[in-house]
């Protein structure tokens, strides 16, 4: 909207525009990442990515789905996202909020003159029935109700006017606002399927099936649906409405188009981007040694590394409550886990399975969050058998059998099995390269492969010696708790800490005193408002994990992505994430 | 004939409850989960899997499930509802269900339309160099797993510049209407999987061919026609080929299953939108009522093939008949 033009009729249309709906439209501008090389593009062109399978539906929460968290990342958006260079938290639908100073009452101004891809007005009461009907409903298969209830009692969302909302928590909970860049769905399309619109809980998910005319799928992402070719092709086109714009005022986004062609086949995808009718390949190092080789034989296109901030470092996990007591005794023994750690060739791990393309792990935190890592990396030791050996020696262990196995104090030899995946192009040879490095030492590992999409229950069911899995960092460990903190629901090495329900006091007699220390550290960080005390409470945090090692990180992969010379801005530092999105800055060349 | 076929047809139904119970037991057998991949994800509570898993059903026992399920296909023709996608299995495997049926009548009409002349060929020119590299051709394909056809393809296209390499159409032309076109861009990616699949058929078929007519080109019958001064060509396609050409349509009634289960390797690897994959996605994530669904239809198309291979017989060959 033009505040030049002086036809009256047109301010006469524009008075009463500001008295029905407010003020004018704020469009966000987008600048600053001029040292990631953005620059200021031109309207136009065709984008083609890949999605990895069919979506399973396009509605956002009603399946937790990886393809449809890629094409849902182009349709909406959240209250907040995360700056491209920085990863701080920025304005995006609520262009600004307040919290109060007992960190309870969180304040969003929405953003005003912003309008849903079918032109109906975005407002507030959008924000509160996405929350309540499809965030923070337990029966949404991808909601995340858990957030919403703190210490058993519910948070509220209360509209306050059409352009604010209020979200009141019954205790302070300092990683909330960078939660909130859940994706804000369309009141007027969804209302039938919800409690609101008395629906059951549970139907909201069977809302926007992949069958739904395209008309239906409302956002106000950067693109909106055009069409859906049942496992082939999914088709955006550009929002119209969409309310960024970029530094010189021209409307965001760039791109007229963006196609995901469906290809499951990690080679097949390669094929098709070599081929040319993919223009842009994400993967980690480990799936395609000879990109980069191809591009200096004069590929048409670039690949780039970028360090990851989320994403999941492998790492080893040993039974504290194996089966077998003697087993059990061994691996709680924080001794023998930093003897092991020694065999643990790091180095050989990045350099030949991911290619060089990974580096050293943080502890619980990725290396690349300036906001909570400490630097743990001496504490990862280096990779040396004799002191391993040693160490092994130094606990007792240090008798040996004919065939050079280390003997436990009851006489059986130290042997376990070493639970892998084996459906993934990482899992398999970190863990020969385990099993031959410890058998070095006298440690007998068998190797014992399973699905990799079995592998946490597997853990959680406590069925197993050693494991090799992985699990995510994320830019505040408030959001892994579950994970990291002893007797959390995930904290599976440990199980019988764990308490008999979800979200009861865990079995805090049982914790070594370092899980203790840690447990009171979680608990403690989760209700503190204050950054700095935050900060220091988990870099206390880390270093306990780094030198008492619940589990061994062994790498943490980059995030390599590939793409067409016919294309500029590309950044790919975040990976596919809410609240990350730089596809609107993409144009074409 | 036709109390026949309809004996048959009635005799289909305890098997396929059979086979359907069998399924199930075997999906249920498996270990682990639908809801593992929602455990994988520390945002979802014990609570919410919970409730999916009521959502879903599968609080129920499972001689429960099984029941409701067969209740459902028998009363109201509903296979149950894929928990991936949160849609009917039926109207899922509708759409997948064209480019299906296509591409392996497809392949089969082409692997017959090579193999068979060629079988023929090679038996009745035994020793011919051609034959000869027919068969060396043959066994070389024979060994070959299809997958492996298509990667190597799409090597050689990737390596000549081509951008057809995977899939039935370039990018723009998957949701553009009909056209020529599109037509002939179908064509241009069509052939790889003609070849990385029906390949194998023709191998296969070609053996077979070539040995039943080694069998009956000896027999008393046809020298008889032989020495009725018949021409060759009559001897041959009017008594040597129609009889050799028996085991083939029981080969054929038995290949309607591969519809569903003979390429998924292929399919994934050359991207193909058929129902394989979905089988192959469904019993991974025990999507438990689409796996069942695809594994009874398989097992149906099974019984209908044996049944239209033997009516099939019936009529080309007057020693079987039926009372």
């Amino acid at each position: 909207m033009s505040h030049r033009t002086r036809t009256p009729h047109l301010a006469a249309a524009l008075v009463t525009l500001a008295l029905i709906g407010g003020a004018s439209a704020a469009p966000k501008k987008v600048t600053g990442y001029s040292s990631l090389g953005v620059t200021d593009g031109k309207s136009g062109g065709t984008y083609t990515l890949s999605l990895g399978d069919s979506p399973q539906s396009l509605n956002y929460y009603g399946a937790i789905d990886n393809n449809l968290g890629l094409i849902s990342q182009q349709l909406f958006d959240g209250l907040v996202e995360f700056n491209l260079a920085t990863y701080k938290i920025e304005p995006a639908l609520a262009e600004s909020w307040t919290i109060s100073p007992d960190g309870k009452v969180y304040t969003f101004k929405l953003r005003q003159g912003v309008k849903w891809s079918d032109g109906q007005t975005f407002n507030a009461d959008d924000v509160i029935f996405t929350y309540k009907n499809l965030i923070a409903n337990p029966e949404t298969r991808a909601g995340d109700a858990g957030n919403f209830k703190l210490g058993g009692q519910d948070v509220t969302f209360t509209k306050v006017d059409d352009y604010t909302v209020r979200f009141t928590l019954p205790r302070p909970a300092p990683a909330f606002l960078l939660q909130q860049r859940y994706f804000i769905l369309p009141q007027h399309k969804l209302v039938k399927f919800s409690i609101d619109g008395g629906a059951k809980a549970a139907d909201i998910n069977g809302a926007w099936p992949t069958n739904v005319a395209p008309s239906e799928v409302v956002g106000t992402g950067p693109f909106k649906l055009d069409s859906y070719t049942s496992g082939q092709k999914v088709s955006l086109v550009r929002n119209p409405n969409y309310w960024k714009v970029d530094g010189k005022g021209q409307k965001l986004p760039y791109l007229d188009r963006v196609d995901f062609l469906i290809i499951r086949d990690p080679q097949a995808q390669l094929a098709q981007f070599l081929a040319g009718n993919l223009d842009q390949l994400n993967s980690s190092g480990a799936q395609f040694p000879d990109l980069k080789q191809k591009e200096l034989a004069g590929g048409a296109f670039k690949v780039n590394r970028f360090t990851a901030l989320f994403g999941s470092p492998p790492f080893v996990a040993y039974n504290f409550d194996d089966k077998d007591a003697a087993l059990a005794k061994v691996f709680s023994d924080v001794r023998f886990r930093k003897a092991m750690q020694s065999a643990v060739n790091r180095e050989r791990v990045i350099d030949t399975v991911y290619n060089g393309l990974a580096s050293l792990p943080g502890h619980g935190v990725a290396p690349a969050n300036k906001a909570f890592y400490v630097n743990t990396t001496r504490q990862l030791g280096s990779f040396d058998l004799a002191a391993a050996g040693a160490a092994l020696d130094a606990m007792g262990l240090n008798k040996k059998n004919s065939a050079g196995v280390r003997l436990l104090p009851n006489g059986k030899p130290l042997e376990f099995d070493l639970t892998y995946g084996t459906d993934s192009a990482v899992y398999p040879p970190i863990a020969t390269i385990l099993q031959s490095d410890f058998a070095k030492v006298g440690v007998k590992v068998n190797l014992r492969g399973i699905l990799s999409s079995k592998l946490l229950s597997t853990g959680l069911a406590g069925d197993y010696d050693m494991i090799l899995h992985a699990f995510g960092d994320q830019p505040d460990p408030e959001l892994r708790r579950p994970i990291w903190e002893p007797g959390g629901s995930l904290y599976y090495w440990h199980r019988s800490l764990q308490p008999a329900k979800d979200g009861e006091t865990p079995n805090v007699a049982k914790m070594a005193p370092w899980e203790k220390e840690i447990y009171s550290i979680f608990e403690k960080a989760a209700v503190t408002p204050s950054a700095s005390e935050r900060k220091a409470l988990y870099t206390r945090w880390q270093l306990l994990f780094a030198q008492n090692l619940p589990v061994t990180p062994i790498a943490k992969p980059e995030n390599i992505g590939a793409v067409s010379n016919k294309f500029g801005n590309y950044v790919y530092n975040l990976g596919v994430i809410p609240g990350y999105n730089p596809v609107p800055l993409i144009y074409q060349k | 004939m036709l109390t026949y076929a309809l004996r048959r047809v009635l005799g289909m139904i305890p098997t396929l409850l059979l086979i359907s119970a069998v399924c199930f037991v075997v999906i249920n057998l498996q270990p682990g989960s639908f809801l593992d991949q929602y455990l994988e994800d520390p945002r979802v509570t014990k609570e919410t899997v919970a409730a999916i898993t009521k959502q879903l059903g599968l609080d129920q026992p499972a001689w429960v499930q099984y029941l409701t399920w067969i209740k459902g296909i028998v009363l109201h023709g509903d296979f149950g509802f894929s928990f991936a996608n949160g849609r009917p299995v039926s109207s899922l495997i509708w759409e997948r269900l064209g480019w299906t049926v296509f591409l392996a009548v497809l392949t089969l009409i082409v692997s017959w339309v090579i193999a068979i002349p060629l079988g023929i060929y090679t038996a009745i020119n035994r020793y011919g160099p051609a034959s000869t590299f027919a068969n060396f051709l043959g066994y070389v394909s024979l060994a070959t797993p299809d997958f492996l056809v298509a990667l190597l393809l799409i090597a050689l296209v990737l390596h000549f510049g081509g951008t057809n390499v995977g899939g039935l159409f370039s990018p723009k032309f998957i949701d553009a209407p009909w056209s020529p076109a599109r037509v002939l861009d179908l064509l241009n990616h069509l052939w790889i999987p003609m070849i990385a699949i029906g390949l194998e058929g023709v191998a296969g078929l070609m053996r077979q061919m070539r040995a039943s007519t080694l069998d009956v080109i000896n027999q008393d019958y046809v020298r008889t026609a032989r020495s009725k001064g018949l021409d060759e060509r009559t001897v041959l396609w009017r008594h040597a080929v129609r009889n050799a050409i028996n085991p083939l349509i029981s080969l054929a009634g038995l290949s309607l299953p591969s519809l569903i289960s003979g390429t998924i390797i292929a399919s994934i690897v050359l991207n193909l939108p058929t129902i394989g994959p979905f089988l192959y996605d469904s019993l991974l994530n025990k999507d438990q009522y689409v796996a069942m669904t695809l594994l009874l239809l398989s097992a149906a198309l099974l019984l209908l093939g044996n049944l239209l291979a033997d009516l099939a017989l019936a009529w080309s060959d007057p020693r079987v008949r039926f009372e």
